[in-house]
């Protein structure tokens, strides 16, 4: 934001800087602030003094929010809510994050080289992005879980091995989505001709790619890959609650999976995790939306 | 000596849903060290498609055939990671619009000093002085200032003189201008030609000047090729040209330049009709249908590009002033 500053010459450089501030709608604090408390609880959620998130509570089952030691109350079978809600932000950020970056980082890379390149990779590229899309995300994760981690109870495959297919089947669908981003981003920029200019004086192409195409494609898949892990926590979910997610109640899906027999008589064992995952499925959609405004308005100045 | 760059029957084609589209014609050119040549005619002409092709920077779709000798070794079927040697170094080129051919999102002193230092080596703080040097020779004010700048903070004659200063950085031989000052306001338009030849005399540059503009090219250029749909059909010293033209074409383009004497509310001559369609190949003069002095000749046979003596070559079977 220092670059907007600089433009006008009859203010000085701090009135400008919170002109721009002001501008910023009363959503993007709310989202800002929910990702704030959910990565906090995720990743320094151990400090909190919560009750353990896996040991059952016998003297209080199925105790309601706001009762003694346990803050939003327990399941029927004892688990701490607050406790598994602030475990399940961890695994929420952990899988999400993972399967974002690693995900959205291949795609991408295959979708701006494909669009730099041009010829028989993209034609290639096109077709596999168009495969993978065409398979139902849900039916993709469920057949390389169960294939992959299959678990029954003569046959248990350990919590890790299901965490990582998971990961790897959430990285498949993330691919073709930021990859057709990429790729889209980059027949337009590449076109441009500043990457002829460039190409002109004898750079080479990944030298371009960094430096000419990456950093004006980059805004999109910014704003795409928020949204892309607000889709990973959705498709999570609907795993756990196909019983095939992070097993033992550990996700928030998988604590929304758990608590559904029991909506009549605790209905908080439901409503907390789903709430979790709605807040942060909108807190990313909205935050992804600025981010894409924001990093836009220097081309839009010109 | 061999001159700095000869083209010999170049030909560019495209393929298209439509059939081949020939955007250059078997176009023979000579440019020595130092020397400033004018290519001129008017949109769709293949003007920009020459440069591009000299250079070897045309899409994937185009088809080039012919020999294209740079200092007397032929460049066009060296592979791809050879010619890129030449760019920058040996050849570079300007771009018609300021406004897209510099990213918008790096900084002026990043873009400066990028092929500084990828292609000469140079460690940052070398380039760093080496990209004010540049500037303050294409005279930016304040370079120190600049160098921390976005585009969008710049006017287009600035952004020209930033992107002439980026086409000199790795002292190239061989200047290529395409429409220079075509995205510009006609006060700086006169600058920046004076610039271009300015430099192109200190660092003895070969420049081949693209235009639709004959004013343009009158005062900066040593030889003159017109072009009409792919074709070159005049080609002559300066001086020459315009003492002598030979070709309807030219004189057509020369008449429709606005002029200070011409009274308030005279219309301005215009060619009448269009380029003809470049996918289909048909007999006769290119020019013909809207030729003032066209015959039935000029319609049916197409007229060679014929030698008038004194350097001057023309495309046309009924000269202006008759033939040689």
């Amino acid at each position: 934001m220092s670059d907007t500053a600089v433009a006008p010459t009859t203010e000085s450089p701090a009135v400008a800087i919170k002109k721009v501030r002001k501008k910023r709608p009363i959503g993007f604090y709310i989202a800002a602030s929910w990702i704030g408390l959910v990565l906090f609880l995720g990743l320094f959620g151990w400090i909190l003094p919560t009750p353990k998130w896996d040991a059952s509570f016998f003297d209080s089952l199925g105790v309601g929010p706001f009762s003694k030691g346990h803050i939003l109350g327990t399941t029927q079978d004892g688990y701490d809510e607050f406790a598994g809600l602030v475990n399940g932000a961890r695994i929420s950020i952990f899988v999400s994050f993972i399967a974002v970056t690693v995900g959205g980082g291949i795609g991408s890379f295959i979708g701006i080289t494909s669009a730099y390149f041009r010829g028989t990779y993209d034609k290639i590229v096109v077709t596999f992005f168009n495969i993978l899309l065409s398979i139902p995300n849900l039916v993709l994760s469920l057949a390389l879980l169960s294939v992959l981690a299959y678990s029954d109870e003569n046959h248990p495959s350990s919590t890790n091995r299901r965490v990582v297919v998971l990961i790897i089947s959430l990285i498949v669908v993330i691919i073709p989505i930021l990859g057709r981003i990429g790729r889209g981003a980059t027949l337009q920029w590449s076109s441009r001709e500043f990457v002829l200019a460039s190409k002109s004086m004898g750079t080479k192409d990944f030298m371009i790619i960094r430096k000419h195409v990456l950093p004006n494609v980059a805004p999109a898949l910014l704003a795409i890959g928020f949204l892309a892990i607000g889709s990973v926590i959705i498709v999570e979910g609907s795993l756990a609650i196909l019983g095939i997610g992070v097993p033992g109640g550990a996700s928030w899906g998988s604590m929304l999976a758990n608590g559904r027999g029991n909506l009549e008589f605790s209905p908080w064992e439901v409503y907390c995790p789903a709430l979790c995952i709605a807040f942060t499925v909108i807190s990313c959609n909205w935050f992804g939306d600025y981010v894409r405004t924001a990093l836009d308005q220097r081309e839009a100045k010109i | 000596m061999s001159p700095l760059l000869k083209l010999e029957d170049l030909n560019v084609s495209f393929a298209t849903p439509r059939g081949d589209l020939r955007a250059v014609k078997n176009v023979n050119i000579e440019l020595n060290q130092g020397e400033s040549l004018g290519v001129v005619g008017e949109s769709g002409s293949g003007k920009t498609v020459l440069s591009r092709a000299t250079m070897g920077l045309l899409p994937s779709t185009a088809t080039r055939t012919g020999k294209i000798l740079y200092k007397g070794e032929d460049i066009s079927q060296l592979p791809r990671d050879e010619v890129r040697q030449l760019w920058g170094t040996g050849m570079a080129m300007i771009f018609q619009d300021p406004m897209t051919a510099l990213n918008p999102v790096r900084r002026i002193g990043t873009q400066l000093t990028e092929s500084l230092t990828v292609r000469l080596g140079m460690n940052k703080k070398d380039a760093r002085e080496k990209a004010i040097e540049l500037m303050k020779r294409v005279r930016i004010p304040d370079p120190e200032g600049m160098l921390r700048k976005f585009p969008y903070q710049l006017s287009g004659g600035m952004r020209q003189r930033i992107m002439i200063a980026i086409a000199v950085s790795c002292s190239p031989e061989m200047l290529f201008a395409d429409e220079p000052t075509t995205a510009l306001d006609v006060t700086v338009q006169a600058q920046v030609l004076e610039l271009l030849t300015e430099l192109r005399k200190e660092f003895n540059m070969g420049m081949i000047l693209v235009t639709h503009d004959l004013g343009v090219v009158a005062g900066h250029t040593d030889k003159i090729a017109v072009m009409y749909a792919g074709d070159v059909v005049e080609y002559a010293p300066t001086r020459q040209l315009f003492n002598n033209m030979k070709m309807p074409y030219t004189e057509a383009l020369l008449k429709s330049i606005p002029r200070l004497e011409t009274p308030t509310g005279t219309r301005l001559p215009v060619i009448e009709g269009r380029l003809p369609d470049p996918t289909k190949n048909e007999p006769g003069c290119s020019f013909a249908n809207r030729c003032p002095y066209a015959t039935d000749k000029c319609r049916t046979e197409t007229p060679p590009l014929t030698d008038g003596g004194n350097q001057h070559f023309y495309r046309c079977w009924f000269p202006i002033g008759g033939g040689k």
